[in-house]
């Protein structure tokens, strides 16, 4: 505080600090309390350093063998590789065009009524709160071991992730063009296929890039639950102790997702 | 070919529009709105199409009464209103012929619009729209690409793809220059005198009301305080519109002199 | 004041009534049916070539239907008070392996921005990030449980591990898009790089990347309940054991458990970061609820 500020004949009086909000503190202890009891050894994972350093010393065999990757088994590799991109292509294409109807029946702006909106939105909730390998192991038990539980799994999960982009995107649209169409005449369909379609269109397709590129993460993994795809091989090979197999998969799952996920962010960003 | 019978327009939260208004605009009129903010000047002209709904009374567009129609109903009647936006309410993304198109939607059949295949004819309304408003040139370009003013000019021609019988303006010049607000309004009277169109226009220049209204309807706290051509509205009349003396945001001209 | 006669405009253009201009030629693009055809080719190659049999399919709805029935009507009570237990595992698994990923993050996504990293960095953390995105969480769970054992310690690495790519990069994603303003002005009163940093960048940018943790704990929440699949701990392995023995009332309590808990996780984490993000005023980097924290 300077002292020589000429003091000022009519100045203000100066306001008490605000207090910290007792809500931020209360959040805060909350948070540090319940860290401490999910982190803790007695009712939670057990997170400390002795532990983990225990851990790594049991695992040291095993870190040596998936070290030392199973280089020849690759050629085993290419057709179930090839079954997880079939998985993966038929569940997005099916999954991303089924999201958008979804998308336009869970929207504010886009919904044809009030109930349809409700129901819609209380479906789409329940389809997004469920993760995409728990609908692996339940289609697994509905078709039985193999590549049509991980579609139809997949289908599911597509429609949650884009389904619920797109209807964000839907609602925050300009509703300007809306009110024109609806000023001319057009019935609540030619509505929507002129006026929110086109302002949607590019984010939709970047959101359905987007699935595509976490389809084929998840298909590389449903085959562990017998839903078809690499996943599978994994499984077998874990079983089998074999972690010189399972550290071939590792990598080369490694390599594709890189791979998928850098051409899929280089054309995402030229759509939006 | 417009009239209101006694209508008063509430919104929720009790805020009155429209307090009893009633008055006849014949066809081929050209009106012009004027009146303050929240005078109820834009619900007056959203009533006619039903995009407000009158809490009491009746308006009727060529003998169809639009405040108990139907969904039905009421996009027929409004495919016979073409509308212009202060906003412009383009779809940006799109072309502007797609965007002119839309004032066919009502003739033409569902699943031709949701493939986006509009029959021949319908194209050459749209085209001829955009040639009467000279700027058929950029029939392909998308519509994000245009200035404020070509932006309303493809409203105007959206408008008139409807082959409509009635033409509401609402405020739609009030985002557009001087020199442009004037080249609007000369396309919206040249359309009223060459093809016969009911026009109601929406303004708060003065300037702008005066010079291009037959007619001038004054609102103030949702009543008709003058009606009467526009010869006969001169500054006291305004003010006694407005309630309040006059300023120059109140007239185009001062804005263009800043 | 007198309202002026309109002067006559002439308006920039000669006028004519007749069309004047004449009709462009309507534009080939051959992009949007190219892509629709070649998506249509890669569906029907996937469709035909996957050896599915289309009786099969027809037959999904009725088994589907089936098994629905058995797993929630009704759901089997008895397997609650375990399956609740599984599900506050898995939740502790996501809580810890969320706040490992937000802290290991943070400095990461900071390195990874163009505007605050530096020269080299970026490239390089960029790079980072983008390898530990490419696992996913149960191949880390997996690996994680061959090298330290079965039980959830594994599994919160793995969730740890998982998340630091994604948070990485949306940090680093926020970092850039900050306004220049604020960094500008703590360096040009001498501060120093931490100082810039806490004053110049973490003010506008965390609100939004702590928006960003609380939407990755929704994700490892539902991630969370599946490694225990792998014995990685939660409520995942109980599941996968209910289905195996087909004791599927139990495992409809467990899905039942598991989508209440995820819709409700999803519930608060959106108000809050709602708040987070509005703030009490309406400025898009609302500084309200760390401002009151950071300021001495």
């Amino acid at each position: 505080m300077s002292a020589t500020d000429a003091p000022v004949q009519s100045s203000p009086t100066r306001p008490a600090k605000p207090p910290v909000s007792w809500k931020l503190l209360a959040g805060g202890a909350l948070f540090v309390l319940i860290s401490w009891w999910a982190g803790s050894g007695r009712f939670g994972v057990g997170f400390s350093a002795p532990e983990l350093l225990s851990g790594f010393e049991r695992g040291q065999r095993i870190l040596e063998d998936l070290l030392n990757p199973r280089w020849q088994a690759w050629r085993g590799l290419i057709g179930p590789f090839i079954e997880t991109l079939r998985i993966a292509v038929l569940a997005a294409l099916i999954g991303c065009s089924a999201a958008f109807g979804m998308a336009l029946l869970t929207s504010r702006v886009s919904a044809p009524g009030l109930r349809s909106f409700l129901a819609g939105k209380a479906v789409l909730n329940v389809v997004r709160s469920i993760p995409d390998l728990l609908y692996a192991m339940v289609f697994v038990a509905v078709f039985s071991i193999g590549p049509l539980a991980g579609i139809v799994a997949l289908i599911l999960f597509n429609i949650g992730v884009v389904g619920k982009l797109t209807s964000e995107t839907i609602d925050g649209i300009d509703t300007g063009p809306l009110e024109a169409a609806q000023a001319a005449g057009a019935s609540h369909t030619q509505v929507i296929r002129t006026s929110v379609v086109p302002s949607v269109l590019p984010n939709y397709v970047a959101y359905s890039l987007y699935a595509f590129e976490l389809n084929l993460r998840a298909s590389l993994v449903v085959g562990f639950v017998g839903a078809g795809g690499i996943g599978q091989v994994l499984f077998v090979a874990l079983n089998g102790f074999r972690y010189d197999v399972v550290s071939l998969i590792v990598i080369c799952i490694f390599v594709i997702v890189f791979l998928v996920e850098s051409v899929s962010i280089a054309l995402r960003r030229r759509l939006v | 070919m417009i009239r209101f019978d006694n209508v008063t327009l509430d919104y929720a939260g009790g805020v009155r529009a429209l307090d009893d208004v009633s008055l006849d605009i014949d066809a081929g009129e050209l009106v012009v709105v004027v009146g303050l903010s929240g005078a109820g000047k834009s619900s007056l002209v959203r009533a006619i199409n039903g995009l407000v709904r009158p809490s009491a009374g009746t308006i009727e567009v060529d003998g169809r009464e639009v405040g108990s129609a139907s969904p039905a109903e009421l996009r027929e009647i409004r495919s016979d209103i073409g509308m212009i936006f202060q906003g412009f309410n383009l779809v940006k993304r799109t072309s502007v012929l797609n965007n002119v198109l839309m004032g066919r939607l009502h003739v033409v059949p569902r699943w031709r619009t949701l493939l986006g295949m509009y029959p021949a004819a319908d194209v050459e309304v749209a085209m001829q729209a955009l040639e009467r408003v000279e700027i058929v040139d950029k029939a392909y370009v998308r519509a994000s690409n245009l200035s404020g003013g070509q932006q309303q000019r493809v409203g105007i021609a959206r408008a008139l793809a409807q082959e409509p019988k009635v033409i509401l303006a609402d405020e739609p010049v009030a985002s557009l220059d001087p020199p442009t607000s004037h080249v609007v309004m000369r396309d919206l009277q040249q359309i009223n005198r060459e093809l016969g169109i009911t026009t109601v226009v929406n303004l708060h220049f003065l300037d702008l009301a005066r010079a291009y209204g037959d007619r001038i309807i004054g609102l103030r706290a949702g009543r008709i305080v003058f009606d009467g051509p526009g010869s006969e509205a001169d500054e006291q009349v305004f003010e006694d519109i407005y309630g309040r003396s006059l300023t120059a945001d109140d007239v185009l001209q001062a804005k263009a002199e800043l | 004041m007198t309202i002026p006669q309109t002067p006559t405009h002439t308006p920039p253009r000669v006028r004519t009534t007749t069309a004047s201009a004449t009709r462009p030629e309507r534009p080939r693009r051959y992009g949007p049916l190219g892509l629709a055809l070649t998506l249509l080719a890669a569906g029907l190659w996937a469709a035909w070539t996957s050896g599915i049999d289309l009786a099969a399919v027809l037959r999904g709805p009725q088994a589907f239907v089936r098994i629905l029935a058995l797993m929630f009507l009704p759901p089997d009570a008895s397997a609650i008070p375990g399956a609740l237990s599984g599900m506050v595992e898995s939740l502790q698994i996501a809580w810890i392996g969320t706040i490992i990923g937000a802290l290991i993050s943070l400095p990461l996504g900071l390195l990874a921005a163009k505007n605050v990293g530096g020269r080299i960095s970026p490239t390089v953390s960029r790079q980072v990030l983008n390898l530990l995105r490419s696992l996913p969480e149960l191949v880390l769970a997996i690996l994680f449980v061959s090298m330290i054992g079965l039980g959830p310690l594994a599994g919160t690495l793995a969730i740890g591990l998982g998340s630091i790519g994604t948070l990485g990069k949306l940090t680093a994603e926020v970092v850039e898009g900050i306004d220049r303003g604020p960094i500008e002005a703590s360096e040009a009163v001498g501060g120093g790089r931490f100082q810039v940093l806490r004053w110049g960048v973490l003010p506008q940018a965390m609100p939004e990347i702590i928006a960003f943790w609380l939407y990755r704990f929704e994700i490892n929440v539902r991630a969370s309940a599946i490694l225990g699949l792998v014995g990685a701990g939660g409520i995942g392995g109980m599941l996968a054991n209910f289905l195996s023995y087909r004791r599927y009332g139990s495992a409809g309590t467990a899905i039942l458990i598991v989508i209440a808990t995820t819709i409700a996780i999803d519930i608060a984490s959106s108000r809050i970061r709602r708040r987070i993000i509005t703030g009490k005023s309406a400025t898009k980097h609302s500084l309200e609820p760390l401002a009151q924290v950071v300021t001495p």
